[in-house]
């Protein structure tokens, strides 16, 4: 029974191969067969390469191990090889060798009989029990385990005594009802409901509603990243059509700047960067063309379980070079699973696997908390020490990933250019051999016209002047036809290798050193313990694998994906989530605050066609998100009812340099593109070492954009894993090395000097004092209005204005615009 | 329909919690990362974390210890590269006579059958002999080598560790382990975890800073704060030039900053009472005192004037070699901040792109090296001995390997994580103690071998802090220097 335990817990794909001998009678003759010569490896060699041992790294107590071979290389002859060396196998050789010291058992022949068994084992493909893993096999598909509430024999069922099972985030998502309330009026769409439900059985009233001029600046903020300017402002307040907030936000909704705000949650989910990490920290000279595609895709509406399904599996949708934008699209969308942290010395070390098995890792971590808000890390080592998830869940969602492979040289480019560029190539190399076969000619003729003979090389210093000149001619034309061929263009992007497909093991201690027990790709066992039959890919080079596991990801049966996402959005809208620990709605996360306002997002975003910018409109348009922010102890009767309040919320680090380059006119219009890079001082630079060794290639140095072309949206500021830009870095821009779901939000002393001292403020000062003074040369009334407008889009009011009028007395206009950039109503949205 | 009726939510008790405690204590200054060490808190099991007791509105408060602390403060020696042990503390003369002869047999089997076997990679399977004479110091006899004449009159003083052990050959994941606990990058560092669970005793500087000409290997993710609050991340001062960056206000300001800052803060107040019961604001509002008071406090550190001729040799300010200089100058720095109440400073030799990496000729490398750096650490023990200040300071000398016995090119060793030296002194160290050993050949500990995070045990241990309760929950983990398996063993016996 514990043995039994033992593998429904660790091994579900195991036992269902177990099952599914018992299950099919058709493969009964086959698996008798097969079931010999297994055991006959069991009882012969198990004891030295198996659990308890592994001489030479060998382990014959699966099917995996076997095809992973140890020391001594592949045991099995490699059927895609044709040469006849690869038609041998170690595993026969070595029970058959001669040499007393190389045959195995060691010292002891094993029967004639059970050779031959062995040798028609092997010659007939050495199959385990049954058919490879059902997920690339049409072969027979064995009986279904049911989830943890449904079947008894459920692994995690099984592991966890059946607790665990009431986590919140396991239920299915329903539709949940409207409910009634009494202030029918205040609520604009059943957002409102949701949250007045609550609020009037808690005895509690809504904040008022906040003023045009507020509401028009919060959400610009929000949905742009941006502030308005004053006159816009001004236009929204005298606005007397019923629909002008509508409009207002229809407006921003369709700006092109929506999507470089927005992109910036999913890149910190996604922990993007420009660079490898570690000591080189290399440049990744492409991984912009991710960060655009999320602007696009964001700025499109493209639904989000598409945007799931070309990050984790775009190539899987391909068959061939892309034929259209959003083709190309699925492709630069696989970056997604090259954005982790790369160690590229590692091979130096002799430390790849160690490596390769961190990248495992951390695709598998990271998928799990920004698609699922599970939190995948702790059931590395060991079995989740809260939530229903096993050691072996991990690593079955790893298996999903195993036959990753970078795919840097794949070209991008659409099927009709890269046929031109192909064909534009071919014609320029045909010419380039015409111009050399002339030059060939002369330096034969010269050769020829010799009496000794000379070496080939040297016929330039015999040639005449006029030969010369020729030769000369022809070599520049080589050299600008060379020049001219196109060349491809390449992405950061992943494929699978199908002849790499590596066994994937549930690792001890997570350590790729100590390989435990087989594992076949799986969803968290708690819903679906089985290895699930795949999606067939389009073509025949991939597994199908990432894109079976995105399928499922984005799917309506899901209970986490869609909760996630709008849980994210709603936390960008109010500074707290419905459930505030994004990327963890396991036991340890916090519960959600309005647990049927949040599947009635999901249910809406999953009918909406998984429309994100449905849900944006749905909240914006909420009384919930148009009321006024006030501290509660000033709100009627000191009640409670912060989470779903509007915050005071500090600007993040790109909405204040963005707003800073934005109302001084600094900012320059980007629509994407490589990185910009900031000058920085050397000492700055020298944060990481390798600046100081730049390499031929030019990916370890920092290369300063021209100083006119800095002020552009900090979405397209270089982000090196090794050297942060100081400024951003002081307002909170997270690291990046792991998955960020929701940012710190800090307030100290270095952020002051930096507003007060730093060149950007100053700067922005500078631009808007210049334009004062051109307006309003003589009037320092008129001056002072003009910098609030400017820059706090109002007019001061008389205390204010008294306070600055004193201070132009001894000051100038540039510090007075730098005093109103340094105050807390600059820094904060309301 | 409707679903399961909704229970009283964690968050908005939470929340709630979070409001009346702002709400009673007004205002304060440095509101960090308010929610975050809220929720921590509040979500924290185990009442004794450190989490529980951080005021969010002043994270930075001097915090009571667990226990009664052997050390207040530390200093973190880094020599980036691996220095070569056996080139300066771990004496192997069995060397000399093994120069150009393989490793012996015995002992390649036994490395080779652990996980420090690529220590074979990429360098020579023949052995080099020291180019290093070595002698014994002090009472205890200790070996040194000729490249630390003055650290050597010092040996009775430190506590050596023989055995040290990391988990990678290479520079980045073995530093980032070294300051982290993990070869992976994104975890907090050791000053951050430090200043997280003592906080700081001078809310003028900085609690945790930095100090190098270049970086660590590995960049700027080694001495991070990582997942912890942002209020816990490093200041790097600069020994040259303004300390802090964007420290002082462009010069046609400099006269009217107070001037502005007045007039910022009248405009703050009217802000503030049309936005009662914020206590964001008024932290904001403390937050533009506290900097113009660090800037003359930064200026102050910086500024070595006050420091008689004698402190100047004593650190080697007065060598005419730029790089010694530069160290010297580091070290006095440290001394001066730790005076002043500095919990942690984390200080790099690092004066190039190399540091003690030497692949190449051993000797062109460590030569320079331990000439820029010798005189200005024993300066700093000496310096910090006579003020009484090293019984409350704990000074660690550290890499993140060491180097092999084995060839590498031309006279040069590769990296070794198998077995190294590190040393400490000062704050509850007990003086003269020796732990661990390595092999015949100091290729890899034998005896008592010492990972990362048993010095960080080590560390925290001295510092007054429960290692095991030091934890910040992350993605629902409760992460700890130390590791999340619990499997680490402080040096007691080095802490006397």
């Amino acid at each position: 029974m514990s043995i039994r335990m033992r593998l429904t817990s660790f091994l579900p794909s195991l036992l269902l191969l177990l099952i599914s001998v018992d299950s099919f009678a058709t493969a009964d003759e086959t698996n008798e067969f097969r079931k010999k010569a297994v055991s006959l490896l069991r009882r012969e060699c198990v004891s030295c390469h198996g659990p308890d041992k592994q001489e030479a790294s060998l382990r014959l107590d699966s099917q995996a191990f076997l095809l992973l071979g140890g020391d001594n290389g592949a045991l099995l002859p490699n059927s895609k090889d044709a040469s006849p060396d690869s038609k041998k196998s170690l595993l026969l050789e070595r029970i058959e060798h001669s040499d007393e010291e190389l045959l195995m058992p060691p010292k002891r022949r094993l029967s004639a009989a059970d050779i031959t068994t062995l040798k028609n084992w092997v010659e007939t493909g050495a199959r385990w029990l049954t058919e490879d893993s059902p997920l690339e096999s049409s072969g027979a598909i064995p009986e279904p385990v049911g989830n943890a509430w449904s079947d008894p024999k459920n692994p995690i069922r099984v592991l966890f005594d059946g607790k665990r099972l009431d986590l919140w985030s396991l239920k299915p998502i329903m539709r949940p009802a409207i409910p009634s309330v009494f202030d029918v009026a205040w609520c604009r769409n059943p957002i409102d409901c949701f949250v007045l439900a609550q609020w009037e059985r808690d005895g509690q009233v809504p904040a008022p509603p906040a003023s045009d001029n507020v509401l028009g600046h919060r959400s610009s903020m929000d949905l742009t990243g941006l502030p308005p300017d004053f006159d816009q402002i001004q236009r929204l307040v005298t606005d007397e059509l019923p629909d002008k907030y509508e409009r207002w936000v229809e407006a921003y909704l369709s700006s092109p700047a929506f999507g470089v705000h927005w992109a910036r949650l999913w890149l910190d989910v996604v922990r993007y960067s420009d660079s490898n990490g570690f000591d080189w920290d290399e440049l990744r000279p492409s991984a912009w063309r991710y960060r655009d595609y999320t602007v696009r895709s964001l700025n499109r509406d493209i639904p989000y379980d598409r945007f799931v399904e070309q990050q984790l599996a775009g190539d899987e949708l391909l068959n061939g070079p892309p034929r259209d934008l959003d083709e190309q699209d699925s492709l630069i969308a696989t970056g997604y699973l090259r954005l982790g942290p790369q160690d590229n010395a590692a091979g130096l070390f002799n430390e790849q696997d160690r490596a390769r098995s961190e990248l495992m890792s951390d695709l598998t971590e990271t998928t799990a908390g920004a698609m699922l808000g599970l939190t995948m890390s702790c059931c590395r080592c060991h079995d989740h020490k809260t939530d229903p998830l096993s050691h072996a869940d991990h690593y079955r969602l790893r298996a999903f990933f195993a036959a990753c492979q970078y795919a840097d040289d794949v070209a991008i480019d659409l099927q009709a250019d890269q046929k031109a560029i192909r064909s534009h190539n071919q014609k320029q190399d045909a010419e380039i051999k015409r111009v050399q076969k002339s030059i060939d000619a002369i330096e034969s003729a010269v050769l020829a016209r010799q009496t000794v003979k000379v070496e080939p090389k040297k016929s330039k210093e015999l040639m005449t002047s006029v030969e010369l000149e020729q030769v000369a001619m022809a070599e520049s034309k080589r050299e600008s036809l060379q020049k001219g061929k196109r060349p491809f263009t390449n992405g950061l992007l992943m494929h699978d290798k199908m002849d790499s497909v590596q066994p994937v093991f549930v690792l001890f201690a997570g350590d790729h050193r100590t390989p435990k027990d087989a594992v076949e790709p799986g969803f968290p066992s708690v819903l679906f313990p089985n290895t699930p039959i795949a999606v067939k890919p389009v073509k025949s080079t991939s597994t199908g694998r990432r894109l079976t596991l995105a399928r499922w990801i984005a799917s309506r049966e899901n209970p986490w994906a869609a909760r996630v996402i709008v849980n994210r959005i709603w936390q960008n809208y109010f500074g707290n989530g419905i459930v505030a620990t994004p990327n963890d709605f396991g036991v340890t996360g916090a519960l959600p605050s309005h647990p049927e306002l949040l599947d009635y997002l999901a249910m809406e975003l999953i009918d909406s066609g998984w429309s994100l910018k449905h849900i944006h409109r749905l909240i914006v348009a909420s009384s919930t998100y148009r009321q006024q922010t006030i501290a509660d102890q000033a709100t009627q009767g000191g009640h409670e009812f912060a989470t779903l309040r509007t915050q005071l919320r500090r600007k993040s680090a790109e909405q204040l340099r963005d707003s800073i380059l934005h109302v001084s006119g600094l900012l320059q219009e980007r629509a994407g593109g490589p990185p910009v890079w900031p000058v920085l001082d050397d000492a700055t630079l020298a944060a990481n070492p390798a600046v100081l060794d730049d390499n031929a290639t030019k990916t370890k140095g920092w290369y300063p954009s021209p100083p006119a072309e800095q002020s552009v949206r900090s979405l397209y500021l270089i982000q090196k894993r090794t050297i942060r830009i100081p400024w951003m870095e002081t307002f909170d821009l997270p690291e990046n090395a792991v998955s960020c779901g929701k940012r710190e939000c800090s307030l100290v002393a270095p952020q002051s000097l930096a507003m007060m001292n730093g060149s950007l403020s100053v700067q922005a000062a500078q631009r808007i004092a210049e334009t004062i003074l051109g307006e309003v040369p003589s009037s320092k009334n008129q001056q002072i209005h003009t910098a609030f407008r400017q820059i706090l889009l109002r007019n001061p009011n008389d205390q204010e204005f008294a306070s600055c009028r004193i201070f132009l007395e001894s000051r100038t206009i540039v510090e007075l615009c730098l005093v109103l950039f340094n105050t807390n109503e600059f820094a904060f949205i309301e | 329909m409707s679903l399961a009726k909704v229970s009283p939510s964690r968050e908005n008790i939470r929340s709630l919690e979070r409001r009346r405690f702002l709400n009673g204590l007004g205002m304060g200054l440095g509101l960090t990362a308010l929610q975050s060490l809220e929720s921590s808190r509040l979500l924290a099991d185990s009442p004794r974390k450190r989490s529980h007791s951080i005021d969010p509105l002043n994270p930075f408060a001097a915090r009571a210890p667990d226990f009664a602390p052997r050390a207040k403060s530390v200093i973190f020696l880094f020599m980036v590269g691996g220095p070569s042990q056996v080139d300066t503390f771990d004496y192997k003369p069995i060397l000399q006579s093994l120069h150009g002869k393989p490793v012996p047999e015995a002992i390649r089997k036994a490395v080779e059958a652990t996980r420090h076997a690529n220590v074979f990679h990429g360098c020579k399977t023949e052995l080099m002999a020291s180019p290093y004479q070595f002698a014994q110091y002090g009472q205890s006899g200790t070996w040194v080598s000729q490249l630390f004449p003055h650290m050597a009159k010092h040996v009775d003083d430190i506590a050596l560790v023989y055995s040290m052990q990391s988990d990678s050959n290479n520079h980045a994941p073995a530093s980032y382990q070294l300051h982290t606990g993990d070869v992976r990058g994104g975890k907090a560092s050791l000053g951050s975890w430090v200043t997280y669970g003592l906080g700081t005793e001078n809310t003028d500087l900085p609690g945790y800073v930095v100090l190098f000409d270049a970086g660590p290997l590995g960049g700027n993710a080694n001495y991070s704060n990582g997942f912890l609050p942002p209020a816990f991340q490093p200041t790097r001062l600069r020994d040259r030039g303004l300390p802090v960056l964007d420290l002082l206000p462009p010069g046609a300001f400099a006269d009217g900053q107070r001037q502005s800052i007045d007039l910022m803060q009248q405009l703050n107040h009217l802000h503030r009472a049309e936005h009662p019961g914020f206590a964001e604001l008024d932290a904001r509002i403390a937050n533009y005192e506290l900097a113009y008071r660090m800037q003359s406090a930064a200026l102050n550190i910086g500024d070595f004037e006050d420091e008689p001729k004698h402190i100047h040799s004593l650190y080697g300010l007065d060598q005419s070699e730029p790089r010694t200089q530069s160290f010297a100058r580091k070290c006095l720095l440290a001394r001066r901040l730790v005076e002043r109440g500095v919990r942690f400073v984390q200080l790099y030799d690092m004066p190039d792109k190399d540091g003690w990496d030497a692949h190449a000729k051993l000797t062109d490398n460590h030569d320079p090296r331990a000439r820029w750096t010798d005189q200005s650490v024993a300066g700093l023990l000496s310096d910090l001995k006579q003020r009484g200040l090293l019984d409350s300071t704990l000074v660690v000398w550290a890499s993140e390997f060491g180097r092999t016995p084995m060839m590498q090119g031309e006279l040069g060793r590769q990296h070794n994580a198998a077995g190294f030296t590190i040393w400490m002194a000062g704050g509850g160290v007990k003086p003269g103690m020796r732990i661990g050993a390595t092999d015949e050949i100091g290729l890899m500990a034998t005896e008592r071998p010492v990972p990362f995070r048993d010095l960080h045990a080590t560390i925290l241990t001295a510092l007054g802090l429960k290692f095991e309760d030091l934890s910040f929950e992350v993605n629902g983990r409760d992460e700890r220097i130390t590791g999340v398996a619990g499997t680490a063993k402080p040096l007691l016996e080095l802490l006397g």
